[in-house]
């Protein structure tokens, strides 16, 4: 609950303006409604007193009538302001949470992003803040709106009326909504709850079901990986009953609520005209009152049904939020230091060496190559370069800094580590290549695409505008490698980490790439972890990595 | 899982009931009026009946409305749960994946477009009726008092579905709209999110996190879109609706002065019959204002629809069999390929013996692992056939088949779930396989060990490390024949011997190895091997 709140006080900071708009406007909408049908019943009722009284000619009819059409137009022009203001605000504070969310994401370190599950991420950006956007919508503006409402509406009464009916309206539709929401709130809790993380897990075993269909097949397990998502969203549909069951419930409560206040208004207001202490006028405006604002506590239900989701999401979304800022645009200078030097480093994993100290430099232009066997850590040596762990003992110098001090943002800045994993999106060519430059003109991609002897390939297939499937599917391996070394080239990086750059291409494509890569960047300096003959070729030195 | 029939007419029920809630009201309404008509003329009424009156009546109400609801939400879930199934079991049996929507899309799909059924499945249909019912049945009672009134309530009535037309075409458009940026965002990030922790070291990070604002963005302003013309359309019934009453409120008061001497027939209006005309008013209205708000929903409905119809429409390649375990053969068969030729490609007529190994040659994009994929009947050749022992691979023989196997693929999907659940696939795995596979070491180093939790590459693995788990995974069934495609791809040559060595290994026990790879080193240790050429017609 505590998380719920901390959302929607930052959705309110950041929305101050056109909310505090649209809680007015909501407000007038209530309040005329109830006095567009009190002030008709009065009207009625106190011109049918007139005319039976025979002094019909010296009622002022044109006051009220001129009233009712005012309440009539301004409510209707009221409403409308209030929804395009409210849902506009909150759907930009929903959006800018989204994009929080992910800024937040690559602001954990390096160990928790690679072991991240897309899946539970894509949840919590897309349906966790989803879920968010009715807490304003649905739960405080209502709240808070209808509150006012019932309270002015009360005092008028008072006046307009007489004490006993007002109290009657206050006390049944303040006390009793609130009732049933509390008590609701806790019983609709574990349900709402229930579907949601029902649904969720649903929608990620559907991922999986589809990313890993040939793998199932094949192992015989593709039937009970779809019933285990079948049986997720039965799961989601059994709690989802159960939800609707208690919104009915709490539908019909608030009804009841409306009756038991309409009613009781209507009999001290009959008893009140017998005795002669009020007008059958009067006594018309505190029963149409009472049914206009039926309106303000009919929201209780739909808030009910929402709230377990939303603290549920609230809980997900907010620590995510606190994370710390990037240091985006830092106005910093860039790195201006050259190379790389490591002096008897090695990394740990539960307080063991993973591989003996190394020592190693590589001064601008030149190659120096890793060798050693799969797992001996060739791969954490170079995440140790840049930064992304931090060495177990050793100095680590990358452009005249320790990189672990610097955030990972003034770092890729100068420096490039592209990993084994082809990390390449749905989308075109061009999209990917311009993720590592939004700037980068079309002829500047041409050229780094020459680069690593893709710019053949593509030119018959569609070239820059060649869209790629999800995750880069319709590329081969080796044409994938050599797109993600040409997105590394348009950084123009004074320090290039390659982890088995030429992997999946044949010997002579190996060889042309590597040369490629060392023109098109004559002053950087390069760290390659290697095993082809091809990368070791142009090496200045080679540095053995050996398990401890 | 209730039949269709059911649900039809529990629907049909929950609308029924829906029109004689409001039936009722309109007694409560009647109460109201008499009493307050009465009271102002001095006749004597009792509170206690006149409040216990209207309580009751409106007690009913909602209790009969309730009911309805409950048919309705039933017939809802009923509706949605089977378009779900329908969505996974088809996506289950193709045997690959829709180009029409990636994998996030296609989950949003499931889970949360379906869920924007559930309000229009709740209201369309009841709004439907009680627009045809209520209005009609308010109209007679009116026009009995004053046809004044009545000819109100009959002009701006038929305005409204003209206007509700020309609304609900815009907003279909705005929902698809507003539906296919939903799927996109979802594609969006889960190719991003899953590449994160690679981009960020390319320096990335800010242009994705600027991508996705702008994607997130465009989100916002088609939804405000959708919304814009719901509101609007909300808004112009609730003036017609607004105005009625006002209209009514003047002419009744006026007639009840004395200042007004048409409208009526001719009899002077009743307090009692001028209170009921104003409340009759909005009621009118009523139906016609929720059936616009359906209308809204039913927007959103046509556009899912829409998608589930061109989703349906795609002609999805199948596979052989359904993938499910079945006892294996008792012994090493041999593999046959004659006449096979599927999407363009020819392949050459192969014949593998029991306890063979062969390697499958060719460059990149000639077709190897597309014919590792027909062997495994992953798919289904367009022409020519695959003998296991002399008999062709057909749907019924396909799962056993495959349950002999072990399939190594060259960019595996790792599972949500341990390092153990990814080689068992929830199958307990003994302590042989992972030591066949080299993994023992591996998973000393892991933080959980074989508890551990793997990313969807397989992330916290380094590349040899996840194809040993691969191989673990493929030696896990004890299979006969085992088909790897690029099994040393990505791993240094002291790795890579040690992977074939597995390999050979597994062919010296009496397994058949089918292998595609471009490694000379992996290749020249197989008896035999064949090459694969794009554009030929035979090899």
């Amino acid at each position: 609950m505590t998380d719920l709140i901390a959302i929607i006080y930052l959705i309110i900071r950041n929305e101050r303006q056109a909310l505090a708009r649209g809680f007015a406007l909501a407000f007038v909408v209530l309040v005329m409604g109830v006095a567009l049908l009190a002030l008709s019943g009065w009207f009625i009722l106190a011109t049918a007193a007139a005319g039976m009284a025979g002094i019909g000619i010296l009622f002022n009819v044109f006051a009220p009538s001129a009233m009712v059409r005012f309440l009539a137009l301004g409510r209707t022009a009221a409403r409308y302001g209030e929804r395009i203001l409210t849902h506009d605000a909150t759907l930009r504070a929903v959006s800018e949470l989204r994009v929080s969310l992910l800024r937040g994401l690559l602001t954990r370190p390096y160990r928790a992003l690679e072991r991240l599950r897309a899946n539970s991420e894509l949840n919590r950006i897309t349906a966790d803040t989803d879920a968010l956007d009715g807490a304003l919508l649905r739960l405080v503006i209502p709240a808070l709106a209808g509150s006012a409402a019932i309270l002015i509406t009360s005092l008028v009464l008072w006046w307009i009326v007489h004490p006993s009916v007002a109290a009657i309206l206050a006390a049944g539709y303040l006390v009793l909504p609130t009732g049933v929401f509390c008590i609701g709130q806790g019983v609709a809790k574990s349900p709402a709850r229930l579907a949601e993380a029902a649904l969720q897990a649903g929608r990620s075993r559907m991922v999986d079901l589809l990313s890993g269909r040939d793998d199932l097949t094949v192992f015989g397990q593709l039937p009970r990986a779809r019933d285990h998502t079948i049986h997720a969203f039965d799961k989601a549909a059994q709690s989802r009953r159960r939800l609707d069951q208690i919104e009915r419930q709490t539908g019909m409560l608030m009804d009841m609520v409306t009756a038991l206040v309409t009613s009781g208004c209507l009999m001290v207001g009959i008893t009140l005209v017998q005795a002669d202490v009020i007008e059958t006028a009067q006594a018309a405006i505190g029963v149409f009152a009472a049914l206009a604002l039926g309106e303000a506590v009919a929201p209780v239900r739909r808030a009910l049904s929402e709230i377990g989701k939303m603290t549920k999401a609230a809980a997900r979304v907010r620590p995510a939020l606190k994370a710390p800022d990037l240091a985006w645009d830092d106005p910093k200078p860039p790195l201006s230091g050259q190379g790389l030097e490591m002096y008897n480093t090695t990394f740990a994993t539960q307080g063991k060496a993973m591989f003996k100290p190394i020592s190693l430099s590589v001064a601008p232009g030149e190659t120096v190559v890793l060798e050693g066997a799969s797992g001996s850590g060739k791969s954490t040596v170079l995440l140790l370069a840049i930064g992304a762990l931090v060495p177990a003992q050793g100095i680590v110098r990358a452009l005249g800094c320790d990189p672990a001090q610097v955030s990972m943002d003034a770092m890729t800045r100068k420096a490039v580590l592209v990993t084994q994993r082809s990390a390449l999106i749905a989308g075109t060519i061009s999209d990917n290549l311009r993720l590592a430059d939004p700037t980068a003109s079309d002829a500047a991609l041409w050229r780094a695409l020459e680069t690593v002897c893709l710019h053949k390939v593509l030119q018959n297939r569609g070239g820059l505008d060649l869209k790629l499937g999800p995750r880069g599917s319709g590329l081969s391996g080796g044409e994938a490698r050599r797109l993600i070394l040409a997105r590394a080239i348009l950084r123009r990086p004074d320090l290039l980490l390659l982890d088995e750059p030429t992997e999946g291409l044949d010997d002579a494509t190996a060889d042309l790439v590597m040369t490629g890569l060392r023109d098109a960047l004559p002053n950087a300096a390069f760290l390659v972890a290697a095993h082809r003959q091809a990368e070791r070729a142009q090496a200045d030195g080679i540095v053995p990595v050996i398990r401890a | 899982m209730r039949s269709m029939v059911q649900t039809r007419k529990s629907e049909m029920i929950g609308a029924w009931l829906s029109v004689l809630a409001s039936l009722i009201w309109l007694c409560g309404a009647a109460v109201i009026a008499r009493v307050l008509g009465r009271l102002l003329m001095g006749d004597d009424v009792s509170a206690i009946a006149a409040g216990a009156a209207l309580f009751l009546l409106w007690a009913l109400r909602t209790a009969t409305e309730a009911a309805a609801q409950r048919c309705l939400s039933q017939a809802a879930e009923a509706k949605i749960t089977e378009l779900r199934q329908e969505i996974v079991t088809r996506e289950a049996a193709s045997a690959s994946a829709s180009t029409l929507a990636g994998e996030g899309a296609l989950a949003a799909l499931v889970a949360e477009k379906l869920e924007t059924l559930r309000p229009a499945l709740l209201r369309y249909r009841p709004a439907r009726l009680r627009v045809l019912v209520l209005p009609a049945v308010i109209l007679c009672l009116t026009a009995w008092h004053s046809w004044a009134v009545a000819i109100v309530l009959l002009v701006a009535g038929p305005l409204i579905p003209v206007f509700m037309a020309l609304v609900g075409w815009a907003a279909k458009e705005a929902s698809a709209r507003q539906m296919q940026e939903i799927g996109q965002l979802s594609d969006l990030l889960v190719d991003r999110l899953a590449a994160l922790s690679d981009l960020q070291l390319l320096g990335a990070g800010k242009s994705t996190v600027e991508t996705f604002a702008r994607a997130s963005d465009t989100l916002r302003q088609r939804t405000m879109a959708v919304l814009q013309i719901a509101f609007l359309s909300s808004t112009v019934l609730e003036l017609f609706s607004a105005l009625g009453v006002a209209l009514v409120a003047i002419w009744v008061g006026f007639t009840l002065l004395g200042e007004l001497n048409w409208g009526g027939w001719g009899v002077p209006l009743t307090p009692v019959a001028g209170v009921y005309l104003l409340l009759m008013a909005p009621e009118f209205f009523q139906p016609l204002r929720d059936l616009a708000a359906a209308w809204h929903d039913r927007a959103a409905v046509d556009a899912v629809m829409d998608e589930l119809a061109a989703w349906r429409d795609e002609d999805r390649a199948k596979r052989l069999g359904h993938g499910a375990t079945e006892p294996a053969l008792s012994h090493t068969p041999s593999i046959a390929i004659q006449n096979l030729h599927h999407r363009g490609i020819t392949y050459p007529n192969i014949r593998i013996e029991p306890g063979e190994s062969l390697a499958l040659e060719g460059v990149s994009g000639a077709g190897k692992t597309t014919l590792l994929r027909l062997i495994a009947g992953l798919e289904q050749p367009d022409r020519g056939t695959i003998l296991i022992d002399g008999v062709a691979l057909t749907e019924e023989n396909a799962n056993q088949w495959r349950a002999s196997i072990g399939w190594m693929p060259q960019a595996p999907h790792f599972f949500n779930g341990s390092l153990r659940y990814n080689v068992g696939l929830g199958a307990p795995v003994s302590d042989d396989t992972l030591v066949a596979a080299g993994l023992e070491t591996i998973i000393q180093d892991l933080p959980r060990g074989d508890l551990t939790r793997l990313g969807e590459r397989g992330a916290g693995l380094s590349g040899g490390e996840g194809r040993r788990v691969t191989l673990a995974r493929a030696l896990h069934g004890a299979p006969r024949v085992l088909i790897a495609d690029e099994p040393t791809a990505d791993l240094d040559a002291e790795t890579a011997r040690r992977i074939s060595d597995s390999l050979l290994q597994f062919t010296k026990d009496g397994g058949t190895l089918l292998v595609a790879s471009h490694d000379t080193a992996l290749i020249n240790r197989l008896q035999k091997r064949v090459s694969i050429q794009r554009d030929t017609d035979a090899a």
